[in-house]
């Protein structure tokens, strides 16, 4: 403690040296955590728009490449090859999707749209308003959109195709990455759609990997002899996306490096330039008796505490900074302090302390090395 | 002999040549001893005393600190030492500014767990017990030298050396840091001045003439 006191003193004791050369180490902070926080806040607002999409594979009827362009298909997916992608991915959430196009009326108005049935509706989709059971039979739930635009609340009655039924829930708006996109369409029991055929189904992975390889082996396995099915992913694509953008966020690191490295250099100047102007003071202190190693500790504990009183305003400030970022990014400042960002600020913190202690190292180590005999001799 | 140089050499090698300062110098003070060392500039006086305070070691000879032969100590037993039996006085003061007088004196024991109190009694005992809280810009030259004293005795040391302790200082307050330390002196302190100023003589028990690198 005692070097600390005194490191304390001797750099109060030219207060606008030290608080330039604290002012580089702000600046290094700043930009090395508030460029982090940038990469960062990018990737959030990514995977947000993304949604679950990069984890769902998607397996839809192969398309007949013999009936030309512009035909419509209306192929299905029988249900022996629904069994077969259920055997392939053991282990993920398996939801055959059957869907067809039905008339809807509500009050005065009607509006042909489409309808799906998932015997799991939960796996899919998430409620608004109301709520998704874990089965649908006798309600249905309206997409986002298709509600505000009829004015449907959770208890109105709608009619589909002639059976009337209750809207037990509105869906939350779903991104348009989304495979089974509700948001102008209808949910309804299976019942009602007891004779369409399965459109598609959605397989839902744990992680973008494991969706990537549910894919392969649905391709495997399913279309050995011919194309039966067409398996489509996104995780490739949204992989090559995140690792693009984590080389962004790498770059920007370390350009915010090199300005914590400048300062590094400002401060071994400064040190530099305080030992040679306190030779005699650290030579009198050698010869009344206070260790080499103690002199040691003075002058990298004057270092460290620039690069610690740098690196903590730097850190409020880099605060500020995100979460400026965030709000104009995310639409949520406080997002700033998620522990991703955290991370980056503890980081910048440590390397501003860490390049500090480095640069007074050799400084600290030429003066404490001095024979005092030398130094007192002017 | 609480400090004694035996047979002590001291040369300097600067390229080709070889520069010897002392040439077998034999010196000793005892304990309530005040010894000047004098002579003309460039003579090996202040070299003596690096070597007798363990600043400076002897190309040849040995030093003895309590009988103790400490000529051949690695640095930090020789700061350990310094700590234990010698109390610096400079011509220059070389107090820090940056500390008050009474941190100043204070400074050996920062690393040893403070003075306890003693700092501010030695303060009152030089004079400069209203002067505490100063820090060296705002004290006369006699002030400072005597907070240098009064730092030179906050590890109770058994020798004080003294480098021209007068050099800096007019007649009236030369005088009156002499006779502080000759009470030091009187209390059991052995102390060795090296200077030119004939008027420490008064004060002294004994004076050591130092020409060419050895004790006339």
């Amino acid at each position: 403690m005692p070097s600390l006191l005194m490191a304390r003193r001797n750099l109060v004791r030219n207060p606008l040296r030290s608080g330039l050369a604290c002012f580089g180490i702000v600046i290094g902070v700043v930009a090395i955590a508030s460029l982090g926080i940038l990469g960062f806040t990018l990737q959030a607002g990514f995977t947000q728009n993304m949604g679950d999409v990069a984890n769902q594979v998607e397996v839809v009827p192969a398309t007949d490449t013999d009936a030309g362009f512009g035909t419509v298909t209306s192929q299905t997916l029988t249900d022996r090859e629904v069994r077969d992608v259920r055997r392939t991915a053991v282990g993920a959430t398996v939801t055959p999707v059957k869907q067809q196009t039905v008339d809807i009326s509500y009050g005065d108005t009607s509006a042909g749209r489409n309808a799906y049935a998932v015997e799991n509706p939960e796996a899919l989709f998430e409620a608004d308003e109301g709520r998704v059971p874990a089965s649908l039979s006798s309600g249905v739930l309206v997409g986002s959109t298709f509600a505000d635009q009829l004015e449907i609340n959770v208890g109105s009655a709608v009619t589909v195709d002639n059976s009337s039924y209750r809207v037990v829930g509105v869906l939350a708006e779903e991104p348009w990455t989304a495979p089974v996109n509700p948001n102008f369409n209808i949910v309804v029991p299976e019942t009602e759609l007891r004779d369409a055929g399965y459109s598609r189904v959605i397989v839902e992975e744990g992680s973008a990997s494991a969706a990537n390889e549910t894919a392969q082996d649905i391709r495997e396995s399913m279309n050995r002899r011919e194309e039966v099915v067409e398996v489509q992913e996104n995780s490739e694509l949204i992989e090559q996306v995140r690792s693009q953008q984590r080389l962004l966020s790498l770059f920007l690191i370390a350009v915010g490096s090199i300005s914590l490295f400048v300062a590094g250099v400002s401060i071994l100047n400064v040190m530099l330039m305080s030992t040679v102007e306190r030779r005699e003071e650290i030579g009198v202190l050698r010869a009344i008796g206070v260790q080499r190693t103690s002199v040691l500790k003075i002058l990298l504990a004057e270092a460290t505490l620039l690069g610690f009183v740098g690196g903590a305003v730097g850190v409020v400030v880099s605060l500020l900074v995100g979460g400026v970022i965030n709000h104009f990014m995310l639409d949520d400042a406080l997002m700033v302090l998620r522990p991703g960002n955290l991370r980056y600020l503890g980081m910048a913190l440590g390397f501003a302390v860490g390049i500090s202690l480095l640069s007074g190292a050799y400084p600290a180590w030429k003066a404490a090395n001095e024979r005092p005999v030398e130094a007192l001799r002017g | 002999m609480i400090a004694r140089l035996e047979n002590v050499v001291k040369r300097y090698d600067s390229g080709d040549e070889t520069l010897t300062v002392l040439e077998g110098v034999d010196f000793g003070v005892e304990r309530g001893e005040f010894v000047t060392v004098m002579g003309p500039s460039g003579c090996g006086k202040t070299t003596m005393l690096n070597i007798l305070g363990l600043l400076d070691e002897p190309s040849e000879g040995t030093v003895r600190l309590d009988g103790d032969d400490v000529t051949g100590l690695d640095d930090r037993e020789r700061t350990e030492a310094r700590k234990r039996f010698v109390g610096f006085v400079f011509q220059y003061f070389y107090l820090i500014p940056s500390l008050t007088a009474q941190e100043n004196v204070e400074a050996p024991t920062v690393f040893s767990g403070g003075s306890g109190g003693r700092a501010g009694e030695l303060l009152e005992k030089v004079g400069l017990g209203d002067r505490k809280e100063h820090k060296p810009a705002e004290l006369s030259g006699g002030q400072k030298q005597r907070v240098a004293i009064a730092r030179a005795l906050v590890n109770s040391p058994d020798v004080i050396l003294a480098d021209e302790p007068t050099g800096n200082l007019d007649k009236e307050t030369g005088d009156e840091t002499l006779q502080l330390i000759r009470d030091l002196c009187d209390e059991g302190v052995g102390v060795v001045a090296v200077t030119h100023d004939e008027r420490i003589k008064d004060y002294s028990d004994r004076d050591v003439e130092l020409d060419d690198g050895v004790v006339l």
